[in-house]
């Protein structure tokens, strides 16, 4: 038995979870000790404890006499009732509508909910085919999607049309814009309207419609992260746009080639990782008979979907092409000659992955990111034809109709060639934000200036804004009739959920005034219908139930393989090569001042609020740099060269060699949350090197605060020591996050649980009440399901009115998200030592509602107790803020409101103790950010501890209609009342969850899908020895690999 | 282990001064006050006055619950339409006053705001009488279709002619109830019937909350019932 400091067995430990960690280093220690870091009370508040202690004072005595001279509880009251109610509404009652939200040219399938007509949640559209989890009843949608809702109620949010034509910005009208941009259209000699990506027919038929009328006028499309590569890949082979669309559903092989199809970027995110887990299902026998699928990533960053790979193999950007050219002349593709050079490693990949291919065929699907030279992308789409898969197989091919589009880097290269040599007189900008995530050596900023008359049409008055002549505020798509093609093409309808609130005018609004005065009175909806044909009322109506027009997808396409694919251009030789991302919370930038996405940690790092230089450990050490240094990163040489200081995060994972950095930081005009916030690493992206460009990076001695949530809530050396104990090394299961591979668990169903059974020697309680009248409420929550992707997060944050606490109150640890995802990693030691190839497993974990629950042990006012249905109730107006709860709970689940975090200013402003509690939180929270609370949720208050409900607002909203409904009356008059049944009561993280990795129910009916999964040989009680007696089990993860038990795959070599 | 950051150990030992002593007489005058402080804040804190009931603020409109609900016996569902289905009784709109009242006493100056409303557009804006905290989450639904009478809770509507609020509406007030269901259950179609009366309430009530599947005291007084 090692002694408390015997640290060197530490090196042992299975699971850790940051370098620093892994380390042990002084920060970490630092952590442990201190119950929030870096806090220190005299200077955080403008005031000292002591004085605080003097103030508090007088403000209870004037509370008092307030109570006493007022004798008021609550502030007077209105009722506003319709004066002419609409059909359906019923107060208070939500309602949801199909709509769609486009994101890069890509529509969203989506239900916005509303209550009196106030949307306050989004969530994927159950009909929508790229969209749909579980068919017709629920669908899920991206963190970016969800968390648009926030954006609509942006108190930053442009609210006027800014005139910036004279002296002084003044505002405009609409009607006086509409005069005088149509006139300076009509007399344009060069006019050019450049818009983002927008895939709708009205869109579409406005654009033919402005062409036909303005002959001269030219329409170029930009989007900063663009897919095009495929787009071009097509071309090379065929001659033809098209888009390769994967079903995951039946691919018993995938081989990745730095392809991110989890990442909430992709267009594709639900459909792929949905269908990934459906092939990953290990219930019942078929499907143990059949398998599940394997997953191979060659990759030059650590990805969400390389986290969730069976083999991995870390490259740099520019070995991509070689890995795909080595499979491509292993399954026998024409046209691809064999690449040299491939290492020991990159050869056992290739060859594992070959025979894989050979072995599915059809069922296979090869996919390359969307970064990568078209050449590469060619090759993979070449392995899919050449496998069958691209054919009647796992891979779809769509032919694109824009294909004669340049690609987006190329089109703003050129644009802003034409606006510097001044050959354009009016450019109107629809959407986008240019100015700031154009290529930075175009310069497209000063570009804009250049022009005469110059328009953009933008949700935020933003860089782009700033510099052209005019700024016209959009409307939110809630706000507005749009349509959006999904990725296969399908129509989807977007609806208004709510009047524009600051009167701002859609894309389509926007298009139709310029295109003449024959349809500048036309609404939104009659532009949309037209665009779509859909004259006819009883098919429009449908269409906008049910969010999607069936039959419009694109028609199908093939792949010819034959010619010779050329070779891209050599990277040149620079010590890294450093890839651009776009950002798993920002996008492009967009979502700067959306304190959701800010705050949301990144799935691999769990960064929140900044971007950062991702190095591995080996390049880290060899530039001297940890995480949180701060490097000076130079593109290119001489007076060209790029440079930009940018904060280092040293990942586990990381190819030696590659750097990577994500988009959409360091805003220049946005919001407050916006502006300055992280590293504005657009800086680095010049035309060329566009995805990837060679990079020289250099320590430049500073240090810089990077927030990450993986820290929070270490437990103290000695409670870690045992966990150590209990853990053990890469490839053997552990106790808290548990795992076992294909073959052992066909071999035996309890390997994951086998040897990891908690022992309970002393029972400290009698056995809890069993909490189960009129139902047990219960969840089952799936390891092996789970992809990390951070979904359920922005889920809960806006289903329960959870707030946003800020980068240096996140530095504190008190980040307030009910549901975290623990990102565990786990490495071998001896043979890697570089930490290349770690091992990660994602474990969301929230309240587990324990039956035997130790927060409510220690309650001194019994604010937390169980109800009879197994619900650890957290009753805010009577919790006082001890905090014992959260001490005491093993899980570190329970989070507390140290200030009024909702609030505009939460340190409560200048003489706080004057107001009364309940005027001082109504008049402190802006009334716009006001309307996207959710109604059936408290909002907490300082000093109120809170947690997961298990979302009790959903299963009242369930409950008591269903118990109001007489379903039967018998013959002697006795009523048989209704009640729920299985897969009615959706909690919001499962309601999002693309892969159903989360499933809640009733743990009395046996046959709920909760119950069943709960029987499974994998599922266990995380902690189990603590008897708690969680009612949400854990399922442990099931891997793939070549080498079949995990044991055996060692050493990276050995991968073959 | 860790390192210590903290470095204030070397720093001077803290000494009262010597003024600290009057504080002394000020602590006793601080206990004696909050000996005092503590029944006045129970006396008023917990007044009726407090809880606001008898709370009958002015209406925009003098509308009077007597006449409509009293002597011409509309029924409280024909206006508060939606309390069957969801969890607010529904203050009706404009339109369902004009539905009688464009053929009856149009002229009426104390129609004069619902007519202007009906006109404009701009809602009528009622004063909140039964107001509950923001934390406690009521449903008229659960309650009237297991049972509890308008009267229960609301009082003798059909008397008032300014509405008024009669019970404190506070947490005790509703723990009576869902400890005992039993005394205030009455017969479904009885619901709105403001001068219904059991002979045996007891007994019917028992019998009642068997009948509506009425959950057990537990479960009616779990916090999450009411909270969320």
């Amino acid at each position: 038995m090692p002694s408390m400091n015997d640290t060197k067995n530490e090196t042992k430990r299975g699971y850790w979870r940051s370098l620093d960690e892994l380390a042990q280093s002084s920060r970490v220690a630092e952590l442990v000790d201190q119950e929030f870091p870096g806090y220190d009370p005299e200077h955080m508040v403008g005031t000292s404890r002591r004085d605080f202690v003097k103030f508090a004072g007088a403000g209870l005595a004037l509370a008092g006499l307030a109570t006493v001279g007022g004798c008021r509880r609550w502030p007077e009251e209105e009722i506003v009732p319709f004066t002419s109610a609409p059909s359906e509404t019923i107060p208070g009652r939500a309602l949801s509508y199909a709509t769609v939200y486009e994101l890069g040219g890509v529509g969203h399938g989506l239900l916005a909910t509303a209550y009196d007509g106030r949307p306050t949640k989004v969530e994927g559209n159950p009909n929508h085919p790229f969209a749909v989890t579980v068919a017709g009843k629920i669908g899920s949608a991206t963190q970016f999607a969800q968390a648009t809702v926030l954006d609509m109620y942006d108190p930053d949010r442009s609210r006027v049309i800014i005139n910036r034509t004279t002296a002084k910005p003044e505002a405009g009208t609409w009607a006086e814009f509409v005069e005088v941009a149509s006139e300076k259209l009509a007399k344009a000699a060069a006019p050019v309207i450049l818009s983002e990506a927008m895939s709708g027919p009205t869109v579409a038929a406005l654009k033919k419609e402005l062409l036909a009328a303005y002959p001269k006028l030219e329409w170029v499309e930009y989007e900063p992260i663009s897919h095009d590569a495929q787009t071009e890949a097509g071309k090379l082979l065929t001659g033809a746009a098209v888009r390769e669309i994967y079903d995951l559903s039946v691919a018993d092989v995938v081989v990745l080639l730095d392809a991110d199809l989890f990442s909430a970027a992709n267009p594709g995110h639900v459909r792929y990782q949905a269908d990934w887990a459906a092939r990953r299902k290990v219930e019942g026998k078929e499907a143990v008979e059949r398998g599940i699928s394997r997953v191979y990533m060659a990759e030059s960053t650590y990805s969400v979907t390389g986290s969730n790979a069976d083999e991995r193999l870390p490259i740099k950007p520019s070995r991509v092409d070689a890995i795909a050219r080595g499979i491509a002349v292993g399954v026998g593709v024409s046209g691809v000659s064999a690449p040299d050079g491939l290492s020991a490693m990159e050869k056992a990949f290739v060859e594992n992955a070959v025979a894989d291919l050979k072995k599915a065929g059809k069922n296979a699907v090869v996919a390359a990111g969307s970064h990568l030279n078209p050449a590469t992308v060619a090759v993979a789409m070449a392995i899919n034809a050449a496998l069958g898969a691209s054919s009647g197989g796992a891979v779809k091919v769509v032919a694109l109709p824009d294909g004669a589009r340049p690609s987006h880097s190329a089109a703003i290269v050129k644009l802003a060639e034409q606006l510097n040599a001044g050959s354009v007189d009016v450019l109107l900008i629809v959407g986008g934000n240019p100015a700031f995530d154009a290529p930075v050596d175009v310069k497209f900023e000063e570009a804009i200036k250049k022009v005469g008359f110059s328009a953009h049409l933008s949700l935020y008055d933003n860089e782009t804004s700033v510099a052209c002549k005019w700024h016209v505020n959009r409307a939110h798509y809630l706000e507005s009739w749009t349509d959006a093609r999904a990725l296969d093409g399908t129509v989807s309808i977007g609806q208004p959920i709510i009047l524009p609130l600051f009167d701002g005018k859609s894309p389509a609004e926007f298009l139709a005034a310029m295109a003449g005065d024959k349809l500048a009175k036309v609404t939104g909806e009659a532009l949309v219908r037209q665009a779509n044909g859909l004259g006819d009322d009883k098919a429009w109506r449908k269409v906008l139930h049910d969010g999607v027009i069936p039959g419009t997808a694109y028609a199908a396409a093939t792949v010819k393989v034959g010619g010779e694919i050329p070779q891209p251009a050599p990277m040149g030789t620079t010590a890294f090569e450093l890839r651009f991302l776009p950002d798993s919370k920002m996008y492009d930038g967009r979502f700067a001042n959306n304190g959701w996405l800010n705050e949301l940690p990144d799935a691999m790092t769990k960064i929140v609020w900044d971007n950062a230089l991702l190095l591995s450990k080996k390049d880290s050490e060899t530039l001297g740099v940890t995480t949180g240094s701060v490097v000076k990163v130079t593109v290119g040489t001489g007076l060209a060269a790029l440079i930009q200081d940018v904060a280092v995060y040293v990942m586990p994972g990381q190819p030696n060699g590659s750097a990577a950095v994500a988009l959409g930081y360091g805003r220049r005009v946005s919001g407050k949350l916006g502006v300055g916030q992280g590293f504005p690493t657009y800086n680095l992206r010049g035309s060329t090197g566009w995805h990837v460009v060679g990079a020289d990076i250099r320590s430049i001695g500073e240090s810089y605060q990077i927030v990450t949530t993986q820290e929070h809530h270490l437990i103290d050396w000695s409670a870690k020591m045992a966990i150590s104990q209990r853990i053990g090394d890469k490839g053997v299961t552990g106790k808290i996050a548990r795992e076992t591979t294909f073959v052992d668990f066909k071999a035996d169903e309890h390997s994951a649980n086998k040897k990891s059974h908690g022992k309970m020697s002393l029972q400290l309680f009698d056995p809890p009440n069993t909490f189960n009248t009129p139902h047990a409420w219960g969840m089952a929550i799936d390891m092996n399901a789970c992809t990390g992707c951070m979904a359920c997060v922005t889920a809960c944050q806006a289903e329960n009115n959870i707030p946003v606490v800020g980068k240096s109150e996140a530095y504190n640890h008190r980040i307030m998200q009910w549901i975290r995802i623990d990102r565990y990693f786990k490495h071998d030691p001896v043979n890697d030592a570089d930490v290349q190839m770690p091992d990660t497993i994602h474990m969301p974990m929230l309240c587990l509602h324990c039956e035997n629950a130790p927060c409510e042990q220690v309650c001194p006012v019994a604010a937390t107790v169980h109800d009879t249905e197994g619900l650890n109730t957290m009753i805010y107006n009577r919790c006082i803020g001890t905090r014992y709860c959260s001490n005491n709970c093993p899980y570190k689940v329970r989070r507390f409101n140290y200030l009024d975090y909702q609030s505009k200013d939460p340190r409560g402003g200048k003489w706080p103790w004057l107001d009364l509690p309940d005027t001082q939180q109504m008049a402190s929270v802006d009334k716009i950010k006001q309307m996207v609370f959710n109604p059936q949720v408290s909002v907490r208050m300082r000093g109120v501890m809170e947690k997961c409900t298990y979302c009790v607002q959903r299963i009242k909203a369930k409950t008591i209609p269903a118990r109001n409904h007489k379903e039967e009356v018998l013959a002697d008059g006795t009523v048989k009342w209704g009640n729920v049944v299985d897969g009615d009561i959706i909690t919001a993280c499962q309601q999002v969850c693309p892969t159903q990795a989360l499933v809640f129910g009733d743990l009395n009916d046996a046959e709920s899908q909760v119950s069943k999964l709960r029987r499974s040989p994998r599922s266990y009680d995380v902690l189990e020895e603590l008897n708690t007696r969680p009612r949400s089990k854990h399922m442990a993860k099931v891997r793939n690999p070549v080498a079949g038990a995990v044991a055996e795959a060692k050493a990276p070599t050995a991968h073959g | 282990m860790a390192e210590k950051t903290n470095t204030d150990a070397g720093a001077k030992r803290f000494a009262f001064p010597r003024w600290a002593n009057y504080f002394l007489p000020l602590a006793v005058l601080a206990v004696l006050g909050g000996a005092l402080y503590a029944p006045t804040f129970v006396y008023f804190g917990f007044s009726p006055k407090t809880t606001w009931a008898n709370y009958a603020p002015q209406q925009p409109v003098p509308y009077s619950h007597a006449l409509h609900a009293g002597q011409l016996g509309i029924d409280c569902r024909y206006c508060h339409s939606t309390v069957e289905k969801a969890a607010y009784a529904a203050i009706p709109p404009t339109q369902t006053c004009m539905n009688c009242h464009t053929n009856i006493k149009y002229e009426s100056p104390k129609l004069a705001v619902v007519r202007a409303s009906y006109q404009t557009g701009e809602p009528v804006k009622w004063k909140k009488i039964h107001a509950l905290a923001d934390y406690a989450y009521f449903n008229h639904s659960a309650h009237v279709n297991k049972g509890v009478g308008c009267y229960s809770c609301h009082g003798r509507i059909d008397q008032m002619e300014v509405v008024q609020q009669v019970k404190p509406l506070s947490m005790g007030w509703c723990l009576e109830c869902h400890r005992n269901p039993e005394l205030n259950l009455r017969p479904l179609d009885k619901i709105t019937v403001m001068d219904w009366k059991s002979d045996d309430q007891q007994k019917q009530g028992l019998e009642l909350k068997k009948q509506y599947g009425i959950r057990d005291v537990a479960y009616m007084t779990s916090c999450y019932t009411c909270h969320r």
